[in-house]
């Protein structure tokens, strides 16, 4: 199962002033979903491997890409992460 | 009534635009000549219509609202809204309602149960083939979305049906038009995974034998049991299943096949001989 309010936040960054906003101001955006606790500090903390249990795989590597986070950062902390073949059926 | 005129497969992947001044020569050598090959083909089948069946990667459905497979029935399509896919120079593709309203009603006709659209952005799962196969004019577009992005997927063994129920529409379409059907996405990668970059060329090579040899049902056991170890994009490889359930499941041609590293993905070309 997906976190919904995650999803929609990875979603919604396709709109390109969303973005821009997020980038600057990520407290603001982030007061506008209601997100668990858990799953805010997660993306507070940029914590790809917790998040990556929460959402799409191609939503979340999308999602940092626009939070600014360069792709040889995401792939490192990623493949640090586990997933599984059963985690894709 | 209208023929079938071709059918073709093609990969997709997005750093194949995104990435392109970045790869090694060998690997745009790589790609040119599939796509080059793929376009050749497209071209020398003279289609009126071509159904294009392609993931949606995000665009225009969500986690509201997730369609396993859908139709587009517009009469026309707005073009990719991904920001680093400008080049493609259509911002609207010609639709065919006629025969992709026939493809919905020929679906619900054989127990198959379509989500239809009046209005899609074809993403570059659509585009990067049509684009890099240099496929101009366009003929007017039929896309049908497979979810192949979000789980819990539609099985093989119904993508296959799908294509051949794709086949039976295009033959019983009341009029002169030349239709033909491209699969687009695949073969191995993953995305955003934990074994992102990785490219199954075992995978892929054994997944073209099959498509060469197999009959269907050995076909989409073969995938069922190996795809989810092959990375989230070779789910894509159920519009390569549909394209061969077109085809009645016999006259695989591969074009190339090579693991272009520099875009992440077992890139693949085929088309099927008909007749």
């Amino acid at each position: 199962m997906r976190d919904y309010w995650l999803s929609k936040l990875c979603f919604d960054l396709q709109t390109p002033a969303l973005a821009d906003e997020y980038r600057a101001n990520r407290d603001a955006v982030l007061a506008r979903y209601p997100l668990k606790p858990e799953v805010r500090a997660a993306i507070m903390g940029d914590d790809v491997a917790a998040l990556s249990k929460l959402t799409n795989p191609y939503l979340l590597r999308f999602y940092f890409l626009m939070a600014g986070m360069a792709e040889d950062d995401y792939l490192r902390r990623i493949r640090a992460s586990k997933a599984t073949a059963d985690e894709r059926r | 009534m209208a023929e079938l005129a071709g059918i073709f497969a093609s990969s997709h992947g997005p750093m194949i635009v995104r990435s392109w001044d970045k790869l090694a020569p060998a690997e745009r050598q790589s790609l040119d000549t599939g796509f080059q090959e793929l376009g050749r083909r497209i071209t020398a089948a003279k289609l009126d219509a071509l159904i294009v069946i392609s993931p949606d990667h995000w665009v225009n459905f969500f986690l509201d609202n997730l369609p396993s497979i859908c139709v587009g029935v517009g009469e026309s399509h707005d073009g990719p809204p991904e920001p680093w896919f400008k080049a493609f120079p259509h911002r609207k593709l010609a639709g065919h309602p006629a025969l992709a309203e026939h493809v919905v009603r020929t679906a619900l006709a054989r127990d198959f149960e379509p989500s239809v659209s009046y209005q899609l952005a074809l993403d570059h799962g659509f585009c990067i083939p049509l684009w890099k196969a240099k496929v101009d004019p366009l003929p007017a577009i039929v896309p049908v979305i497979f979810n192949d992005i979000e789980p819990p997927f539609p099985s093989f063994k119904r993508c296959y049906a799908w294509g051949a129920m794709l086949a039976e529409a295009v033959k019983s379409f009341p009029g002169n038009l030349r239709v033909g059907v491209l699969g687009t996405g695949g073969l191995s990668h993953s995305i955003g995974e934990a074994d992102m970059g990785r490219i199954d060329e075992a995978f892929d090579r054994d997944c073209i034998r099959h498509f060469e040899r197999s009959d269907a049902a050995t076909l989409c056991d073969f995938l069922a049991e190996r795809q989810p170890g092959a990375g989230n994009g070779a789910s894509e490889v159920r519009n390569w299943v549909a394209a061969h359930g077109a085809a009645g499941g016999r006259g695989f041609d591969l074009i190339g096949y090579a693991p272009i590293p520099g875009v992440y993905v077992g890139c693949g070309f085929a088309s099927w001989k008909l007749g």
